[in-house]
């Protein structure tokens, strides 16, 4: 597989936000800033990553009948490792994002690697395929958390860009500002997709 | 798909995975337990820090104490000076029925029973509306105010709290906590004289 064109596939005509349409919960609910956005992805790439080169590893040991037990398994490790590892280490991120780390094991994108991809390719290529799939969801989760933080708040990583008694958009960084957000980026992301795929 | 394994691999494997996974996690745990506990501190710390500003805390016991305060558990510091004469409590509240919950607030108490300061330590309000019960404009008001000199009620329902815009269910909550610390306070000094 080529790598540029892997490249492609998972930030653009499969990212799994704009493209595949996986894993909408945490991403609509966690990116009230750009920040937050870009913990929730790093974190979820750190897992897919885990599991897809785990999964892959084993593939051929687990049986065909409880693979998505094993799975689960597999993935609910690296995201408890996640979520201690924050803990320890980035605690105010943390205790943003606490409620929605242990939601990454139920996260489609993972199981969804796991099942169409690290379960059938080798070691190498399901690392590349993690860690690819993985930064598209932060690039878009990044992108996503940055519009809304800067109309929804006026602020870029709690920088203000306008004096504090001025007014934002509030319903950016409420639940409705989040679908308007994405509709707005998939209508942009299909675009680009559409482009670089004649472009090919 | 097509050849169907023995019960005896499929337990082996799945039990397997389950012991390894088992493991790993022990040995993340404790690795990570101290630092965790060392974060959960350091905060308690700078909020302690906070909401006593200017009150000596060289006595300040490391672990709270616990009380009921209107049937909720109200954890508190005490700040004692060398002759045990008390200088300031710090309550960690709930702040009751907020928008997405509870939450925690920290609320300093002076030796006469006025607020010093509050400290929000974990929430889940909304971002942008009722998060900025952090904020210095809203925090502000609450400083120097006893249970006799104003009334703990939003100025909606009758009391004297200016509520945030467009999350007065929030500020409900938080006043309601720190008049919670404050009703502890006077149980505390009831206790003691």
């Amino acid at each position: 597989m080529n790598l540029k064109e892997n490249m492609i596939r998972s930030f653009f005509t499969e990212n799994p936000v704009t493209g595949l349409l996986l894993g909408l919960c945490p991403t609509l609910a966690t990116t009230t800033s750009a920040e937050n956005g870009l913990g929730m992805g790093l974190a979820t790439t750190f897992v897919l990553i885990g599991s897809n080169v785990v999964i892959s590893l084993l593939r051929k040991q687990i049986p065909d009948r409880v693979r998505i037990p094993a799975f689960i398994v597999i993935i609910a490790t690296f995201v408890t490792i996640v979520d201690m590892g924050m803990q320890a280490t980035m605690y105010d991120l943390h205790k943003t994002l606490g409620l929605f780390i242990p939601l990454i094991v139920v996260n489609c994108i993972i199981l969804g690697r796991a099942e169409a991809f690290a379960s059938k390719n080798s070691i190498g290529h399901s690392f590349l395929d993690g860690l690819f799939m993985g930064l598209g969801f932060t690039m878009s989760l990044f992108i996503l958390g940055a519009i809304r933080e800067v109309l929804g708040s006026g602020q870029i990583f709690g920088y203000a860009l306008i004096p504090a008694d001025w007014p934002t958009i509030l319903i950016f960084v409420l639940a409705p500002g989040a679908f308007i957000t994405l509709g707005f980026m998939m209508v942009g992301m299909n675009k680009i997709s559409k482009l670089l795929e004649g472009g090919n | 798909m097509s050849k169907q394994e023995s019960d005896f691999k499929v337990i082996t494997v799945l039990v397997i995975i389950a012991l390894f996974s088992a493991v790993l996690l022990a040995y993340v745990n404790t690795i990570t337990r101290g630092p965790i506990e060392g974060n959960k501190k350091a905060e308690m710390k700078k909020a302690i820090a906070v909401v006593l500003q200017g009150v000596d805390l060289k006595n300040i016991p490391q672990m709270p104490r616990q009380m009921k305060v209107d049937k909720s558990i109200v954890k508190y510091f005490t700040a004692e000076s060398d002759s045990g004469a008390l200088l300031g409590v710090a309550f960690v509240v709930k702040g009751p029925n907020g928008f997405s919950g509870d939450f925690d607030v920290m609320v300093g108490v002076d030796a006469d029973g006025s607020v010093i300061d509050t400290y929000v330590l974990q929430h889940k309000e909304t971002p942008g509306l009722g998060d900025k019960m952090n904020g210095e404009a809203f925090k502000s008001q609450f400083r120097k105010k006893n249970l006799q000199n104003a009334k703990w009620r939003v100025k909606k329902d009758g009391g004297d709290i200016d509520a945030l815009t467009a999350a007065t269910i929030t500020s409900r909550a938080f006043t309601h906590g720190v008049e919670r610390a404050l009703l502890g306070f006077e149980k505390l000094k009831g206790n003691k004289h």
